[in-house]
């Protein structure tokens, strides 16, 4: 919010600068964003008058009607070319004589314009910087004193505070808000406007009634009428006052209901009176499917739970948020019937949210007006719409209040001040703030009991009063401490926290990168991938882009994502990483956790296994091993060395996997996560050229996992003996199952069993493939003799040939 | 005493050779062509049968002697020859140290992951534990226990992704102080940590996804004393020693009193520069002692225990720290971004 510093000091005397002001107003919690001035390089303008017009000079190249003027000042004259439209003999008008300085133009100088010099210039609004107004000049009053400095004259020796209020703060969004503020937070004494209104017959009574049917959504109505107005353009000062907090001037009416509601807080509507059925006010519910037309023009389908303002046949505005455009004061308004209510904020903030309508009004009822402002409001406002508009105030308030609210009393201890904050100003000063803020304080107990102003809707109970005190004492005033001798709570870490740090540590030391990427994917890419279920995605009801609108169902889319952006960068090699939820629906196990969450662990992998270097072939591609490698990897740093690779059934298999390429990791019964190769479908998607091996693991099913318990075995006294199996087998054969088979045999001397090659090509025959595996053998208690280790191979060269049918090679 | 001749024309000829020696195998053929099995020197003492018994002792000796004395020969040549090879093999196969090492190099820590780390660091150093909640949210957990009333204005200073009926993103971390504070009795030291979003337009300053850290303590003599001095630790911890604390009035609705907290520009100290835009202070931090409705919410009594509690963002702090101008680079994962960030936490 925009304050001006003049108009501000009209409520607060102080003696301090613009700048100092807004550095105390800021450390008290009103922060001033920006202190600006409301004019910069403006000098020596003043006021001049248009004596005559000496000559038409045609129309210039640049398509302006040109004229010679005499531009009078009290001790000498001008003679100016001038192009303005609205230049007339005995006007008024700001004038920059040579010597004077306009903004962006610099000096003036008198200067030859087709052969005449022309010493001066008559300034537009855009020329003084106040406005982007370049259609005439500014024209002044007819009293506005000849020679006058202008920039006093129209107070642009100004600053310009710009305030960003919190939304606990209503009260604030007023000049005279902040002037209560600047008064608590120097001392400075705080005037209140004086209100003082001439009031003459007839009673307001008398020309206007008010029905509020509907006081939950409007607690207070009050109104005032003002008769025999002409509406006109308001005066320059307040044209300008308004301008410069970045209202628009439009006329004295309406003018003084912004300037009003700026400077005092309370949002006024002014109605021509004689457009309303019966002068009479009806303040109702909308009914079901009811429309009205805005002051902006638009037709406005409104519910129930909203307040129009209306007359006995229709609906004239929309209560705190709007006028309607038939009750528009217009050239031709004579009476008034000028609005000022409490509004229910709730209501009001679904009624604005709802509409998608923005204004200066339903921004502060929403927030919370001050319901006992209204009579006072009034009067102000009426008072300066006769001044501005030679009408008259009729005498008396039209006040519907049908339920006065009590002020609200708190009992402040300052044993809670020190309690939350560490320390406490001294009574009388606490007192002091208390009561320059506004509210009345009994400081005859132990306690302060405090009575809370009406505009103070945010203050509800005791520790809201001691933010108020410290805030103005000043948090610097706070001593640093650290709570000591507290009970002894030892550290904790989440598990999921430990498993993934783990997990990331080590692959992050295999060389593979860590990423971060986004929890909602593009659902179109999704399907494309062949996301199966639409239904077990989350989607966002209010997504900022359509891209990022579902949230992940698992880590793989956006790690191909990673990979992609780096492909079109020339970086077609990487190997990535990434821990973080996926998103499904509840289940009944999540309890009040309203979607279900998994911690992941994700890997992606394509392009070169290793950098080139010198020692490398530079040749070597990740492939399905990789992957498998990288995720068991993961699974060892968090304790699991025994995970089993399973076939996924056919019809379980993602379809952005490769048949045949992919497999998932068990232990029993738990399913850890799996490995595979993405299918080319889903690469294209991204438009992966080279193939792409992912892995994906669950941290959270490892963190359901006992911890891994570590017991010492005796470590092996005597002499181990290797043996090789190399069987040729069908390639229908895996290496796992003739493992297992090899397992189940339970040879208790068997004590190892590591696969070493593996071979397909000419020398083992279409359709088979060799396999090599080196067995040890050892017994804890004496030296194994030839011959027991020879039979124990024999067992296993037997049934391994019998299950396999395998062809065992060498000896 | 001369000699036996045959003895000393072996032992002559031997070192003759052993000197002549150009290699190790070279010595190892006079080795045994003197010393071997059916070498000279043995088949001499061999012959000593031959020879008048009188005499035997002396030549025997003689012969010992020369053989020890052509032992030492081929030891001290073998030696000299043996350095000497080495000096050649090295010569010959010299490796070029400057060759890049066979280096497995660890890949990059997020910077995110980074900066989270260094901050938990901090708060466990100072017995805070580390807390975690849902990403997917109620609206009771993040607004109404946390004081946000029904349609009130506070709730557009976080601009909330919607999931479903009552379902949400959460907007910040403070959800996980509820469900922890309503999980346990009081003392409380945590701190919360994870991925947020707020309905904002992604650009260089803001995302609709970012990381959040918050911290809560709740006791029964914890004061905002101890919140200042709390958060004027960790600042010099995570900015350096020289580091300070500015507290300003603010307004949250979980807090009462409410104070941002700016930290002193640690990249100019103070003075002014871009990153803090002239002004000599950081705005990175929310904070207040727990407002009275919060704790009644989770079944604490505001008259038996206080508490404070702040947040801040940690992209916020990594864009800052690392001097990066783009919050995209961290969830583009460009590996020449990612790569920037070599060697793992806790250095």
């Amino acid at each position: 919010m925009k304050i001006s510093f003049r108009w501000l000091k009209e409520f607060v005397e102080t003696d301090l600068d613009a700048r100092a002001v807004a550095d105390r107003l800021t450390n008290a919690g009103i922060g001033v964003e920006q202190i600006t001035p409301v004019v910069e390089g403006l000098a020596g303008v003043v006021v001049g008058e248009i004596e005559a017009i000496e000559r038409d000079l045609g129309v210039s190249a640049t398509g302006h009607h040109n004229q010679l003027v005499r531009v009078a000042l009290p001790e000498r004259r001008f003679s100016v070319v001038c192009g303005a439209p609205n230049a007339a003999p005995g006007v008024r008008a700001a004038f920059a004589p040579p010597g004077a300085r306009l903004p962006g133009l610099g000096e003036v100088k008198a200067v030859k314009i087709r052969g005449l010099v022309s010493e001066g210039i008559l300034c537009s609004e855009k020329e003084l910087g106040i406005s982007d107004d370049h259609s005439g000049l500014l024209l002044l009053p007819a009293e506005a004193p000849l020679g006058a400095d202008l920039a006093m004259y129209l107070g642009l020796d100004d600053w310009i505070l710009d305030i960003e209020i919190t939304p606990n703060r209503p009260d604030a969004l007023s000049v005279v808000g902040v002037a209560r503020e600047v008064s608590a937070v120097t001392g400075a004494p705080f005037r209140f406007p004086k209100v003082q209104v001439g009031e003459v017959e007839p009673e307001a009574a008398a020309l206007a009634a008010l029905d509020i049917q509907a006081p939950d959504l409007c607690p207070r109505f009050c109104a005032r009428v003002i008769a025999g107005l002409t509406v006109k353009p308001s005066p320059p000062w307040l044209a300008q006052r308004l301008r410069a907090v970045g209202l628009r001037p439009i006329n004295n009416v309406v003018d003084v209901t912004n300037y009003i509601m700026w400077e005092l807080g309370q949002p006024l509507h002014a109605f021509d009176l004689d457009t309303l059925a019966q002068h009479a006010v009806v303040v109702r519910r909308a009914r079901p499917g009811e429309r009205i037309k805005t002051l902006d023009g638009q037709e406005r389908a409104v519910g129930p739970d909203t307040a129009l303002v209306c007359d006995p046949d229709h609906a004239v505005g929309i209560g705190g948020v709007m006028g309607g455009a038939d009750s528009e004061v217009t050239a031709s308004t004579t009476r008034v019937l000028l609005e000022a209510a409490y509004w229910d904020p709730g209501s009001i903030r679904r009624t604005a949210r709802a509409l998608g309508l923005s204004t200066d009004a339903a921004y502060r009822f929403e927030r919370g007006g001050d319901i006992e402002a209204p009579p006072d409001v009034l009067a102000r406002a009426a008072q300066l719409m006769a001044e501005l508009g030679g009408g008259t105030v009729a005498r008396g308030v039209l006040d519907a209040y049908p339920a006065p609210r009590p002020h609200r009393r708190i009992n402040l201890r300052l044993s809670r001040v020190d309690r939350v904050v560490g320390a406490c100003p001294p009574r009388a000063d606490a007192v002091r703030i208390l009561q320059a803020l506004g509210f009345a304080v009994d400081d005859s107990g132990d306690d302060l009991q405090v009575v809370v102003p009406s505009f103070r809707r945010d203050i509800h109970e005791e520790d809201d009063l001691v933010e108020e005190l410290v805030r103005i004492w000043g948090y610097d005033q706070i001593p640093l401490t650290l709570a000591g001798g507290g009970e002894i709570v030892p550290v904790k870490r989440p598990p999921g926290l430990r498993v993934a740090r783990v997990m990331s540590r080590a692959l992050n030391a295999a060389g593979l990168f860590e990423a971060v990427t986004w929890s909602f994917l593009d659902p179109d890419r999704l399907k494309r991938m062949g996301w199966g279920d639409p239904a077990a995605l989350i989607t966002l009801q209010n997504p900022s882009s359509i891209e990022r609108s579902v949230l992940r169902p698992s880590l793989v889319p956006g790690l191909l994502e990673v990979l992609a952006i780096n492909a079109n960068r020339q970086m077609p090699d990487a190997r990535l990483f990434e821990v973080g939820n996926v998103f499904s629906p509840h289940r009944p196990e999540d309890g009040d956790r309203p979607a279900h969450e998994e911690l992941r662990l994700g890997i992606a992998l394509t392009g070169l296994r290793a950098p080139r270097a010198w020692f490398t072939s530079g040749r070597d591609r990740v492939d399905v091993y990789d992957a498998k490698g990288l995720a068991e990897l993961a699974l060892h740093a968090a304790g699991l060395t025994d995970a089993d690779t399973r076939a996924w059934p056919a019809e379980q298999l993602p379809a952005y996997l490769e048949p045949g390429r992919a497999a998932r990791l068990v232990r029993g019964s738990l399913e850890l996560g799996w490995f595979g190769e993405v299918a080319p479908g889903a690469r294209e998607v991204f438009d992966l050229p080279g193939p792409v091996f992912v892995a994906e693991l669950s941290v959270t099913a490892l963190v359901g996992l006992p911890a891994p318990s570590v017991k010492y075995e005796p470590l092996p006294r005597f002499p181990a003996v290797q043996r090789d199996l190399a069987i040729v087998v069908g390639s229908e054969v895996t290496a796992g199952e003739v493992e297992a088979a090899i397992r189940a045999m339970r040879l208790g001397l068997l004590t190892r069993i590591t696969l070493f090659d593996v071979y397909t090509g000419g020398q083992v025959g279409a359709g088979r493939r060799s396999l090599a595996w080196s067995l040890t053998f050892q017994a804890p208690d004496r030296t194994l003799t030839d011959a027991e280790v020879n039979r124990l191979h024999e067992r296993i060269v037997a049934e391994i040939a019998r299950r396999f049918r395998a062809e065992i090679r060498g000896a | 005493m001369a000699g036996d001749p045959r003895v000393q024309e072996v032992l002559d000829r031997a070192l003759a050779e052993v000197a002549g020696a150009r290699s190790t195998s070279d010595l190892e053929q006079v080795r045994v062509r003197v010393l071997g099995r059916s070498g000279q020197l043995t088949t001499l003492l061999r012959s000593l049968g031959a020879i008048p018994a009188a005499e035997r002792p002396r030549i025997g000796e003689q012969t010992n002697q020369a053989k020890a004395s052509v032992e030492a020969a081929i030891a001290a040549r073998l030696e000299g020859l043996k350095a000497e090879e080495r000096r050649l093999t090295l010569q010959a196969d010299r490796p070029d140290l400057t060759l890049p090492g066979r280096r497995p190099a660890p890949g990059p820590v997020h910077p995110i992951t980074r900066v989270t780390e260094e901050i938990i660091e901090v708060f466990e150093g100072l017995g805070f534990s580390v807390a975690e909640g849902p990403e997917v949210e109620s609206d009771y957990y993040n607004f109404a226990a946390l004081n946000f009333p029904d349609d009130h204005p506070a709730r557009d200073m976080q601009d909330t992704f919607h999931v479903g009926p009552d379902m949400l993103l959460r907007t910040h971390t403070s959800p996980v102080q509820i469900r922890t504070m309503k999980a346990q009795r009081p003392p409380v030291r945590i701190i919360c940590l994870g991925k947020v979003y707020r309905r904002d337009i992604l650009d260089a300053t803001h995302s609709p996804m970012f990381h959040q850290v918050e911290g809560l303590a709740v006791d029964k003599h914890i004061t905002m004393a101890d919140l200042k001095a709390t958060l004027q630790l960790f600042a010099r911890e995570m900015f350096g020693p020289a580091s300070s604390v500015r507290f300003r009035p603010s307004f949250f609705p979980f807090t009462e009193p409410s104070a941002e907290v700016d930290v002193r520009c640690f990249k100019c100290g103070g003075d002014g520069c871009r990153f803090c835009k002239d002004s000599g202070w950081l705005e990175i931090l929310g904070s207040g002692m727990v407002h009275p409705n919060v704790l009644r919410n989770v079944g604490y009594d505001p008259e038996e225990v206080t508490g404070w509690a702040f947040g801040m963002g940690i992209d916020r702090i990594a864009l800052l720290k690392y001097e990066i101008d783009d919050i995209r680079l961290f969830f583009d994962n460009d590996l020449r971004f990612l790569q920037q960030f070599a060697g793992l936490p806790g250095r």
